[in-house]
C-alpha cells in the first residue's frame, strides 16, 4: 500500500475521532476489506499511544544524556592519565636522567593504577553454564552480584567439599582482586586450562592483576595472546597494550 | 544496601532525578555491559538493554505497579529484568531456543515479568526510533502527539500550515519506515498478528 500524505490524514481524523458518522463506517469497511491498511491503521495508534507519553520519553531521553556524559566523562579521564603519564615521563627523562629512576617508577604507578582501573570491569554472572548444586552456588552468585566478595571468598575457599569449576575460579578470582589479593587472584586464573572457553577471560584477568602489580612485562605478553585469540577482548587488549606500550 | 538507601534510588528514578539517576547508571552499568559482551552482544546492545530495563522500572514506579520481593535489592531486580530482555532479544536475534530455567528466580523477575516486557519491546524501539530522528522532525511530531490543532504547530513552528502538515507527513512517514527495517520490529509484528 503506497503512503501517502492523504492516507496518513485520514487516518488521523479517524482515531481522533474527527470524521463524520458515514466517513467513519466508511472507513471501518474499507479497513475490513484491506489488512494491510488495517495494519497501518495499527501503526499509527501505537505510535500515538506510545510517544503521547511524554514523561516516558523525556525518561529515555535523560538516560541518554546520562549515557552521554559518563561516555565523555571516561574518555577523559583516560585520555588525561593517558597524557599526564606522557607528560610525567618526558619531563623526567628531558630535565633529570637516569638518576631519577625511581621517581619514574612511582609515577608510572599511579598511571598503571590508572589504567587498571579504567579497564577492569568485574567479571559478570553468566548464567547459562550454572551447575547443578544449586543451592550453595545461589548463595555464592547472590553475595558476588551483591559485592560481597569477602562472604564469596569464604565460601569458596574454605569448603574444600565443593569442587571449584573453572567458571567459578573466574568469579573467586575476581572476589580476590576487588580484596586486594592479587596473589591469590592470579592462582585462580592461572588454574584455567588453555582449552577452556574461559581461557580468553582468564587471560583477560591475569592481564590486568598484573598491570595492579605493575608487571607490565607479564601483563604485556597476555594481552598478546588475547589478540591472537581474536576474541571478545581483542579491542580492549589492542588499546590496552598500546597505552602501556606507547 | 539498607532499605533507606534503596528507597531513595526507587524515589530518585521515578522523579527523573538526574544526579541519582546516574549514580545509579554508573554503577552497575558496567556490570551488565559485560554480561551482553560475555553473552554474544555488543556495546549497543548493552546500551539499549539497560536504558529498556531503567524505563521499565520507571513505568511500573510511575503504575506504582513495581514489585520487588522482600529480600530483592533494585540493583538485582533491574539486572533479572536485563537479563529478560537480553535473552528475549537474543532468541529473536538468532531463532534460537533459549532455555527459560536460566534466569534465577530470585533475581525479583518471575515469568509475568517475561510477558510484560514482550508487550513493551515495541515501545522501545518506537522511543529509540523516534529520539534518532532530526530535531525539526522531532519537534513537530512532540506537538502533533501533545494534541495541537495544526494551526497551532503552524503558529509555534512558524511553518505555514501547508508546509507544517507536509512535514508532519514525512516525518511520520521516515520514523515508521525506519522501525519497519528493524528486524526485531519485524519480529514482533508477526507475533502480534499471531495474537
Amino acid at each position: 500500500m503506497e503512503r501517502t500524505q492523504e492516507l496518513f490524514e485520514r487516518i488521523e481524523l479517524y482515531l481522533a475521532k474527527q470524521m463524520s458518522v458515514e466517513e467513519t463506517i466508511a472507513f471501518e469497511k474499507e479497513m475490513t476489506m484491506n489488512s494491510e491498511l488495517e495494519l497501518e491503521v495499527e501503526k499509527h495508534r501505537e505510535l500515538q499511544r506510545v510517544l503521547s507519553d511524554t514523561d516516558t520519553l523525556r525518561f529515555k531521553e535523560k538516560l541518554q544524556k546520562i549515557s552521554e556524559e559518563i561516555k565523555q566523562e571516561n574518555s577523559k579521564s583516560a585520555s588525561i592519565s593517558y597524557s599526564l603519564f606522557w607528560k610525567i615521563a618526558a619531563s623526567i627523562v628531558i630535565l633529570i636522567g637516569v638518576g631519577t629512576l625511581l621517581w619514574n617508577t612511582l609515577n608510572t604507578s599511579d598511571d598503571l593504577m590508572d589504567l587498571y582501573t579504567a579497564y577492569y570491569e568485574v567479571y559478570p554472572v553468566e548464567d547459562v553454564t550454572r551447575g547443578s548444586a544449586a543451592t550453595e552456588l545461589d548463595l555464592v552468585m547472590k553475595n558476588y552480584e551483591q559485592g560481597n566478595y569477602e562472604k564469596v571468598v569464604a565460601i569458596l575457599s574454605q569448603d574444600t567439599s565443593f569442587s571449584l569449576t573453572e567458571q567459578m575460579r573466574l568469579y573467586l578470582g575476581n572476589s580476590y582482586l576487588n580484596l586486594g589479593r592479587e596473589q591469590d587472584a592470579l592462582k585462580q586464573f592461572e588454574q584455567i586450562r588453555l582449552d577452556s572457553k574461559y581461557s580468553e577471560n582468564a587471560n583477560w584477568y591475569s592481564a590486568l592483576t598484573y598491570l595492579k602489580l605493575k608487571e607490565v612485562k607479564k601483563a604485556s605478553v597476555l594481552l598478546r595472546k588475547i589478540i591472537d585469540f581474536d576474541g571478545i577482548y581483542r579491542e580492549k587488549a589492542q588499546e590496552l597494550l598500546t597505552k602501556l606500550e606507547d | 544496601m539498607s532499605t533507606n538507601e534503596e528507597r531513595k534510588i526507587l524515589d530518585g528514578i521515578r522523579d527523573g532525578n538526574e544526579q541519582a539517576i546516574k549514580v545509579f547508571y554508573q554503577n552497575n552499568y558496567s556490570y551488565i555491559k559485560s554480561y551482553i559482551l560475555n553473552n554474544s552482544g555488543d556495546t549497543r546492545d548493552a546500551e539499549d538493554v539497560f536504558q529498556d530495563a531503567l524505563v521499565v522500572i520507571y513505568e511500573k514506579l510511575k503504575e506504582g505497579s513495581l514489585n520487588i520481593h522482600e529480600n530483592v535489592t533494585v540493583r538485582s531486580y533491574l539486572y533479572g529484568v536485563c537479563k529478560n530482555l537480553w535473552l528475549s532479544r537474543l532468541r529473536k536475534r538468532k531463532k534460537m531456543i533459549v532455555d527459560p530455567g536460566i534466569i534465577k528466580e530470585n533475581e525479583g523477575t518471575d515469568i509475568s515479568i517475561s510477558e510484560e516486557l514482550e508487550k513493551k519491546e515495541r515501545e522501545h524501539l518506537y522511543r529509540k526510533y523516534f529520539l534518532a530522528l532530526s530535531d525539526s522532525c522531532k519537534e513537530i511530531l512532540r506537538l502533533v502527539f501533545d494534541g495541537k490543532s495544526m494551526k497551532e504547530i503552524a503558529s509555534i513552528t512558524k511553518y505555514s500550515e501547508g508546509h507544517a502538515r507536509k512535514k508532519k507527513y514525512d516525518c511520520k512517514k521516515s520514523l515508521i519506515e525506519k522501525l519497519e527495517k528493524d528486524p526485531m520490529y519485524k519480529e514482533l509484528k508477526v507475533t502480534s498478528i499471531k495474537e
